[in-house]
């Protein structure tokens, strides 16, 4: 597999992991659903993952890269089972909304499987290992993007954690802002 | 606390961006590090499953 084709799907990966993050925000931010402190590590564990594909655009594909994806994809599917674990038994609940019969938490295992699975195809070939090839014209945009989304998803990560959960650890079941709910309480504070 | 693994990541992915690719590395190993402690602390129910 030549360089430029290693890189382009490496692109295609974090774009998937970057539209994964960003429906996450459309679930917390249109639907209202915020997320619980395993939804926020799971979050991170997609993070971390997507962290070794990025790797591989900015410096060319290494095994050391895609084994930082496994690890990260690995962590992210334990906490998303630990999850699916606390609802398995049917009438312990759930958490969150069902999209096509399924839990976020079961489709974030799905994908961290997924990642795992193909990183392990696309360490099958050593053909992209052999030499760094210069950057194509063709791709020189699209790992950008991909690149620059997964940045921007990541720093609005911290913002987002920041308002829901504040300095501290996060409620276990969360029903509003916990940053705006203090600035409330102190102006509730000041005008009595 | 819980936005600690996300920062380390931003900053990875800033040292990345910049060519520095060890303290990426590093700051990629102490986010995974941070977020495996952060899932211990919030892994607190008992699971009611036999395994």
């Amino acid at each position: 597999m030549p360089s430029d084709l290693s890189r382009l799907l490496n692109a295609l990966g974090l774009i998937a992991v970057d539209t994964v993050l960003a429906l996450a925000f459309v679930d917390q931010l249109w639907f209202r659903d915020l997320p619980c402190p395993l939804c926020i590590l799971q979050r991170a564990g997609f993070t971390a993952a997507g962290f070794g594909l990025a790797l591989n655009l900015l410096y060319g594909p290494r095994p050391s890269h895609y084994g930082a994806t496994i690890l990260g994809a690995a962590v992210g599917a334990s906490i998303s089972m630990r999850q699916i674990l606390l609802y398995i038994v049917p009438g312990t609940g759930s958490y969150g909304n069902a999209i096509l019969g399924l839990h976020l938490y079961t489709w974030a295992f799905i994908a961290f499987a997924l990642m795992i699975v193909g990183c392990a195809i696309l360490l099958f070939d050593n053909r992209q290992f052999a030499k760094p090839e210069p950057w194509s014209q063709r791709l020189s945009v699209l790992p950008m993007v991909a690149f620059v989304t997964f940045l921007v998803i990541a720093v609005g990560n911290i913002l987002s954690t920041l308002l829901i959960c504040g300095a501290g650890f996060c409620p276990d079941n969360p029903t509003e802002y916990l940053i705006f709910n203090h600035q409330l309480g102190l102006q509730f504070a000041q005008a009595f | 606390m819980m936005s600690l693994p996300f920062l380390l990541f931003a900053c990875g992915l800033g040292a990345a961006w910049l060519r520095q690719r060890g303290a990426a590395m590093g700051f990629w190993v102490a986010g995974l590090v941070v977020l495996l402690v952060l899932f211990r602390v919030h892994m607190t129910d008992v699971l009611n499953i036999a395994l």
